[in-house]
């Protein structure tokens, strides 16, 4: 009875508890700062659709199958082509990608047959912000070197 | 705010006063919890201790509407939900954006039925859309300072108004399909 008097006298759970809070005190900050530092992507993570050229020549890889097309769910990829006389593969000439309702299922990169280099991968890009619809609907030459980042103009 | 709204030219004191507000704007966005979907859990996961939204000053989740200056609109919006989305958009005070969380609430995602809206833009003025499903917590924090960005630049005393698109403005891909 005492002693439970002086204990509440003198605060004694409450200081156990500040004690709690002040053991975790000088223990390094548990955030990201995410804009100057970057948390590595998992090994296969998806982000956005991308197309790869070949390292050394900077030729298109590409060969215009249509096979991520029909893969798609959601009918979000569009692309075509042409054939040139002297060259074996087709030449791409359009590669629409519809970004606003991909879910990022990776079906499309998985049955792109090209190799060594596969033309189309799920890259590791996941800042994806854009300030209107139009700009959501990737082309091909957005598709080759990223997202670019949009001004806004007033 | 709206005292001041659409009252002047452009002159020195209404840019000096736009910097001054428009800062004051910016670095104390309150979003609203608006979660529908998976995207809110990365919304949760933005707002906790690894990603801390609060370093942008948009850590206070506000249950009402009148307390809150951002929708993040996380996740599928149905039919049924539409016009409750309004009416929370216009209970909200006038300086008030808009980020579209996710491919779902950007064009309707993966459901192309009858019960889904096919995008939140339909009903509100979006000002920034965040692609992914669902997007990393990064990228919602990425859309934030994009959101940011917008309002540094925004005319605060000579604010344009803004219009819902409508459903005939969707972009188009090409359709000719070669084989």
């Amino acid at each position: 009875m005492l002693i439970r008097f002086l204990k509440n006298v003198f605060l004694v759970d409450l200081l156990k508890g500040m004690w709690l809070t002040l053991k975790y005190t000088p223990q390094p900050a548990f955030t990201f700062q995410y804009p100057a530092e970057r948390r590595p992507t998992a090994p296969r993570f998806r982000g956005v659709l991308r197309l790869q050229t070949e390292p050394a020549t900077g030729a298109q890889t590409c060969i215009v199958c249509d096979q991520c097309a029909k893969a798609c769910p959601d009918d979000l990829i569009a692309l075509g082509g042409h054939r040139e006389p002297g060259q074996k593969i087709k030449i791409l000439d359009y590669f629409d990608f519809n970004l606003s309702r991909c879910s990022f299922c990776g079906l499309c990169a998985e049955v792109c047959p090209t190799k060594p280099i596969k033309a189309l991968i799920m890259s590791e890009d996941y800042e994806l912000g854009s300030y209107s619809r139009d700009t959501q609907i990737l082309r091909v030459d957005q598709m080759y070197d990223g997202v670019p980042i949009e001004q806004y103009t007033r | 705010m709206g005292l001041i709204d659409h009252q002047f030219e452009d002159n020195f004191i209404t840019t000096s006063i736009d910097r001054v507000l428009n800062w004051a704007r910016e670095s104390s966005i309150w979003p609203m919890g608006f979660g529908l979907a998976c995207c809110a859990i990365e919304m949760m996961a933005a707002s906790a201790s690894r990603y801390d939204i609060a370093r942008f000053g948009a850590e206070v989740f506000r249950a009402s509407p009148r307390q809150s200056d951002l929708m993040i609109v996380a996740g599928t919006v149905t039919k049924k939900m539409a016009p409750v989305l309004r009416r929370l958009y216009d209970q909200m005070p006038e300086p008030k954006w808009v980020i579209s969380m996710g491919s779902c609430s950007n064009a309707g995602g993966p459901f192309p039925t009858y019960s889904v809206l096919q995008g939140v833009d339909k009903v509100v003025p979006v000002d920034v859309y965040v692609s992914g499903c669902p997007p990393r917590p990064e990228a919602l924090l990425y859309g934030l300072m994009r959101l940011q960005d917008k309002i540094r630049k925004e005319g605060t005393v000579l604010r344009k108004e803004r219009t819902i698109m409508s459903g005939d403005s969707e972009p188009t891909m090409n359709t000719d399909r070669v084989v």
